[in-house]
């Protein structure tokens, strides 16, 4: 392992992100061998640790570096994959076979917000096919920070997705913890925390769509 | 670590039995009891091999072959039809081994998310997110922060 200016690199650019420090810029980091962090993980097997969790900025970027880690590993750790959920159809094929749990994050409700804030096209119709592919071949956990003002445009359309094409029994964390990070004061709506009206709200809508696996 | 996060997270340790956490992933649950392998572990069971100038879309069809057999071999594994201990030594190139070629190829261009911002990463020419051709970490540690069927879990913010 050696040090040097590191990204972790995100294909997200959220104006809200709050790892913004090390995702959207470079910083001091540690550069790794494969067999490196295969030992760290096999370690964390031993200690008692449930699986290995692929953070980011987003992990779709390192999936070919994960793949070589995995050849390396001994112990046998579930693969956690933490993702935007924002992968390619190729990429889905080599998760497959791969991946235990994928825990999507499930930001927007319309493509028009999504453009807004975090900088990506076509994000309805790409989040859906992944989200419908990951309960698929494996196990899904999404999670829905909830945004201040995008409870019309985004979590309405989201929770009754996920409610009728994936099944009311699928297992949501639902957040209202949002704050305003790195370039969030750009938007209006995004310079305040969530308050209690929003919440409540959208304590209705998941109760409204049925939804009987809410963590809150 | 030790067990101290049986005391930070009381609801981490019931998690296992809890109906909606088993209903949900049962087969995450029985992997941490032992009834059930990663996902990984099984593609390193199913033998593959590719000619060096095998195409990548010969290699995609060899890849999806390959992943039907995993799926039959798993069910296997996971009905008890195969016992843990009857699948014997890993072949030398495995589905995983082929994954892992096809990963590298999908770095240039690259194609991985779905911008498919094309840029050639394995020259180190950084695209939109800006990682190159090497992995580096921030940090990783014991998340004890997550959902509670997920914590302790091993993360790497890399």
């Amino acid at each position: 392992m050696r040090s040097g200016r590191i990204s972790l690199g995100c294909n997200f650019a959220c104006i809200h992100c709050q790892n913004w420090e090390i995702s959207q810029q470079f910083v001091d980091g540690e550069i790794y061998r494969e067999r490196e962090i295969a030992a760290l993980i096999d370690d964390a097997k031993r200690r008692g640790c449930r699986n290995q969790n692929w953070v980011g900025g987003d992990p779709i970027p390192h999936i070919p570096f994960w793949l070589r880690v995995l050849l390396l590993e001994t112990e046998g750790m579930p693969v956690f994959f933490n993702t935007n959920g924002y992968y390619s159809a190729e990429a889905s094929s080599l998760l497959r076979g791969v991946v235990d749990i994928y825990k999507i994050d499930f930001k927007y409700g319309s493509d028009r917000c999504a453009e807004k804030i975090s900088d990506v096209s076509n994000y309805w119709t790409v989040l859906t096919r992944n989200l419908r592919g990951a309960k698929q071949h494996g196990e899904l956990l999404i999670r829905v920070l909830v945004l201040p003002g995008h409870i019309d445009c985004c979590l309405r359309r989201i929770l009754s997705f996920i409610s009728e094409e994936l099944g009311p029994e699928t297992r949501v964390n639902l957040m209202d913890q949002y704050s305003p990070h790195w370039k969030a004061s750009e938007l209006p709506e995004l310079r305040r925390r969530l308050n209690s009206a929003e919440w409540g709200k959208a304590l209705r809508l998941a109760s409204e769509a049925g939804m009987r696996n809410v963590i809150l | 670590m030790s067990e101290m996060w049986r005391l930070l997270r009381p609801d981490a340790v019931m998690a296992l039995e809890d109906p909606k956490i088993l209903s949900s992933m049962p087969r995450y649950v029985g992997i941490l009891k032992g009834r059930f392998l990663p996902r990984f572990m099984v593609s390193r069971y199913v033998p593959v091999n590719w000619d060096l100038e095998s195409s990548e879309g010969e290699l995609w069809e060899l890849h999806n072959r390959s992943l039907v057999e995993m799926e039959s071999l798993m069910r296997d594994l996971d009905s008890g039809k195969i016992g843990h201990k009857e699948i014997g030594e890993p072949p030398e190139r495995s589905l995983l081994h082929l994954k892992a070629k096809i990963g590298e190829s999908l770095m240039a261009p690259c194609r991985l998310c779905e911008r498919r911002c094309g840029a050639d990463r394995l020259r180190g020419e950084l695209g939109f997110c800006r990682v190159g051709r090497e992995f580096k970490a921030h940090s990783c540690f014991d998340h004890m922060g997550e959902e509670p069927e997920v914590v302790p879990s091993f993360t790497v913010y890399g």
